[in-house]
């Protein structure tokens, strides 16, 4: 039993270790020119503008959710399409009811003005 | 596959996409009625339930199951989403606003506890219990403009995706130790004499996450806070179906899939058991606000429900089973009464109850009733439920138990005979009367009666609880 699970114990080991030995390696090998440009924090690049605590609208997430929906639908939908022939009448009503449920739902968020950028 | 076993199922589904629909196209000042129609459909649900509850069979493989024992539990929750519904009624009314969602989202609820109590696989019984605390996450926020009411949403979305991590960490061990999903291919596996160090974390695991559901000390911590501040409707809902259909699901897993651990599981539920019992009675005591008390109350009544599957016997699981019912009636008057004084004042602390038998008698004396049926006082039905319950581990040999559990209900007389005090012997701060809705009144009435006639004449619901209960000790 024990002897199944070694190979996933060297390999949590060795997992743990890595990560330490690179970082060690890079304090041995890599070249240390400290300037203050080097200790301001990474934006892209660029000097931060403003205060980057900034709250962000919750439409964006309203938006997202909408979206999720429907991307967990294709997810249904592509198996249901490419085997539509073997699975006949009944996976048919089935897909059906489930993009009514769906619809019900974008119905709701469309009429309880989701969907607008205030 | 036999669709016609779903048929309760497919009815409430279609029950709340419809009250869904209604929300949206009634006009603002109709949706009044959305109310009434929900609850009228959901007694009509009870009727097809009762009808329907012969029935026996798989749905899915045999990843869901319709059996006497789902039937019981279904049973219990539409009788409990019938009651809540009807008094919360005039609570969202006066919210004054979504009330569509507020009753769509308590049928999506009790959809959820429907699918916990029948699901035979882990998976199904995980997808019921999202299906049930989601909504009850938004509804607990449903007064949004409400600090409390947001705070304890916010709360109980963080707790409860929490203990879902952990009680999914566990399912996920017994699948690992297992290899299957299906309580019918786990009893098979997990066997008595092959018990590892992997199945005892899964099963402390599994503990702990429905420790969670149904508020088992040490995990209920949060259950005084989001019982308080979610609407009053809500807590009643989430204080009786959320429980119950986390006990349904437990008994139904510990039972059909894992009793040849017992030896693991059944120490820690017997501990646990009896903290729960302790913790949860002591603590009511200083409780100055009506819902927070209630909460401590329904801790410790967690804490007498776990005494039925210690007992792990017909007896013990038919006990439960009828103190369950009993725990509906006394619960959701105590409740209703609690809304519709709250509804009126806005307040829930106990000390504004006094003089309540001036100011409206039939509060007090419905709350009075449910109370002391609570605290397990003769002829109420709650004394016959703990009775029973005692016997059941009585015959077990826990006798040290039974007597924890006689000592402790003495204690819960204390505090719920604090708020009677405060309401029958308190001089009235105002002369006013409390105004009671229709709904309110039915509810009040109907638990009333219940909770009398089941502690007179207990029989008939004992006799089919014990029948239920064969299903996991054949005779």
């Amino acid at each position: 039993m024990l002897q199944q699970y070694s190979g996933l114990g060297i390999y949590l080991i060795a997992a743990i270790i890595f990560p330490f030995i690179i970082v060690f390696v890079a304090l041995i090998l890599g070249p240390k020119r400290p300037n203050p440009e080097k200790l301001t924090t990474y934006e892209c690049g660029l000097d931060t503008q403003g205060p980057t605590w900034v709250q962000f609208k919750i439409n964006y997430f309203l938006y997202a959710l909408v979206f999720v929906v429907f991307d967990v639908e294709t997810v249904f939908l592509y198996p249901w399409a490419v085997k539509f022939q073997a699975l006949g009448l009944f996976a048919f009503i089935e897909m059906i009811i489930f993009i009514a449920i769906l619809v019900i739902g974008l119905w709701y968020a469309w009429k309880e003005g989701a969907l607008e950028w205030m | 596959m036999n669709l016609s076993l779903l048929t309760l199922e497919i009815v409430v589904a279609t029950l709340a996409l419809f009250i869904f629909i209604l929300g949206l196209v009634a006009p603002a000042n109709q949706k009044r009625g959305i109310g009434y129609f929900t609850v009228l459909s959901l007694v009509v649900s009870l009727i097809i339930a009762i009808i329907l509850h012969g029935e026996s069979g798989t749905a899915f493989g045999t990843m869901y199951v319709v059996d006497p024992f789902s039937s019981y539990f279904k049973i219990a929750f539409l009788i409990a989403a019938v009651l809540v519904t009807m008094f919360s009624i005039s609570y969202v009314n006066k919210l004054g606003y979504n009330q569509g969602e507020f009753f769509a989202l308590t049928v999506l609820a009790l959809l959820g506890m429907m699918i916990m109590s029948s699901a035979a696989d882990f998976i199904t019984f995980y997808l019921g219990l999202e299906m049930m605390t989601i909504p009850f996450i938004i509804l607990t926020a449903f007064r949004y403009g409400d600090k409390a009411s947001s705070e304890a949403g916010m709360k109980y979305m963080l707790l409860s995706a929490m203990s879902s991590a952990v009680l999914l960490y566990g399912l996920s061990i017994l699948y690992g130790a297992a290899g299957s999903t299906l309580y019918s291919d786990v009893i098979n596996v997990i066997t008595g004499d092959n018990i590892d160090a992997l199945t005892v974390i899964g099963l402390v695991f599994l503990l702990a996450g429905f420790g969670f559901k149904i508020s088992m000390v040490p995990f209920h911590m949060w259950s005084p806070d989001i019982y308080q501040g979610a609407p009053t409707p809500v807590t009643a809902f989430l204080a009786i179906g959320s429980k119950a259909a986390a006990l349904a699901a437990m008994i139904r897993m510990f039972m059909i899939a894992l009793p040849e651990t017992r030896e693991v599981w059944m120490t820690l539920v017997i501990v646990l058991c009896a903290m729960t019992i302790v913790l949860g009675n002591f603590v009511a005591i200083p409780q100055t606000n009506i819902k927070r008390m209630l909460a401590y109350s329904s801790i410790a009544h967690a804490g007498y429900l776990l005494m039925g599957l210690v007992a792990f016997t017909n007896l013990g699981i038919s006990a439960i089973l009828y103190y369950v019912m009993i725990y509906v009636f006394a619960n959701a008057g105590a409740f209703a009464c609690v809304n519709e004084f709250g509804n009126m004042t806005g307040s829930d602390e106990i000390k504004d109850y006094t003089g309540m038998w001036k100011r409206s008698p039939l509060i007090a004396s419905v709350m009075l009733l449910c109370l002391l049926s609570l605290g397990g006082i003769p002829p109420l039905a709650g004394f016959v439920g703990k009775f029973y319950l005692f016997t059941a581990i009585i015959d077990q040999g826990y006798i040290w138990l039974a007597f924890l559990g006689i000592g402790m209900s003495m204690v819960s007389v204390y505090y719920y005979l604090i708020v009677v005090k405060v309401m029958f012997l308190g001089k009235p701060v105002e002369e006013t009367s409390v105004p009671v809705s229709l709904g309110a009144k039915t509810v009040m009435f109907v638990s009333a009666v219940a909770s009398l006639f089941l502690g007179l004449y207990p029989a008939p619901l004992t006799d089919i609880a014990t029948k239920v209960a064969q299903l996991f000790f054949p005779m």
